[in-house]
């Protein structure tokens, strides 16, 4: 998988991160992942079809999902319920549409199928044929992966 | 913890929600996702709108519409929804109302979309994400147009 792929979500995820929830927001240093893979609690999951295929997750954990949800309400949340998923799931839904934005400008054409989100503890995830790409974000509230798997339709 | 929004000073000016004779302007949310219709009628709300419906696809929204019509003002359309997208859920509400005051709601990079929706008589647009002032503007423009 080609490195220029990951670094739109990053800047996205940074600029919304930033503009929606505020926190000083470090950028952690990008590591590939074998093809099987642990999820941190919540996972919001977001498809690519076109001349790039593949999926994106934006991952954290339940407290730091929690957290964020919560200043993204303005109101404090004590669990993950619909409300908090709907909120992580549309977090995931702006930073991607942001990242294909810059994406097509790069001339790369695509469509996004809606986030999805999972939640689970023991979870992992697996893709077929191609790594992933992941930059951890720190946050005040935690750490939050993207993690990019793509690949160019031939 | 502390709400974020302000709320406005009713003694210094009228909220923005409020038509001449002081009833509120009455809105309807079309948006598949919890967060953003809360945000929206939680912003809209606090300037004194009434949101006098709700749908969570486009389908429904129709219906909705067609519900409340014409004790409706102006609808919030999201564009990505599941059962029916809001586009064309948009251009079943003019073909129905054709003086319906719709302001779509969109992600980044539906351009085409959003083009789309105003040929199709959409009064406006607001992309995400959503801010209160954002919000407002878009949405009082739109009631001044004609
Ligand atoms: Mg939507």
């Amino acid at each position: 998988m080609r490195v220029e792929y990951i670094n739109p979500f990053v800047e996205s995820a940074f600029n919304i991160l930033k503009e929606l929830v505020g926190d000083n927001i470090t950028r952690g240093e990008i590591f590939l992942k074998a093809s099987s893979q642990p999820v941190l609690g919540v996972t919001a999951i977001v498809g690519l079809t076109g001349d790039v295929e593949g999926r994106v997750l934006f991952d954290m954990s339940t407290k730091t999902a929690i957290s964020i949800a919560s200043i993204m309400n303005g109101e404090e949340l004590k669990e993950l319920d619909e409300l908090a998923k709907a909120t992580i799931t549309e977090l995931a839904n702006m930073i991607t549409a942001q990242a294909v934005t810059k994406l097509s400008e790069l001339g790369f054409k695509f469509d996004l199928t809606p986030p999805t989100i999972i939640t689970g503890n023991k979870m992992e995830i697996t893709d077929f044929e191609v790594e992933a790409l992941i930059v951890p974000m720190e946050l005040e509230h935690g750490k939050l992966e993207i993690n990019v798997a793509l690949r160019e339709r031939n | 913890m502390k709400t974020k929004m302000d709320f406005p000073n009713v003694n210094e000016r009228k909220p923005e929600g409020l038509k001449d004779d002081g009833k509120s302007f009455r809105v309807l949310i079309v948006d598949d996702s919890m967060f953003v219709t809360k945000q929206i009628n939680q912003i809209l709300t606090s300037e004194g709108f009434e949101v006098v419906g709700t749908a969570e696809d486009g389908l429904s929204g129709v219906e909705k519409y067609k519900e409340l019509f014409p004790n409706v003002d102006i609808v919030t359309m999201d564009i990505t929804m599941p059962n029916m997208d809001g586009v064309t859920a948009l251009e079943k509400i003019m073909e129905f109302d054709k003086e319906a005051k719709v302001i779509m709601i969109s992600a980044l990079g539906k351009q085409d979309l959003v083009k789309k929706s105003l040929l199709l008589g959409a009064k406006n647009y607001i992309v995400k994400p959503l801010d209160r002032k954002k919000v407002l503007e878009r949405v009082v423009m739109t009631l001044k147009k004609q």
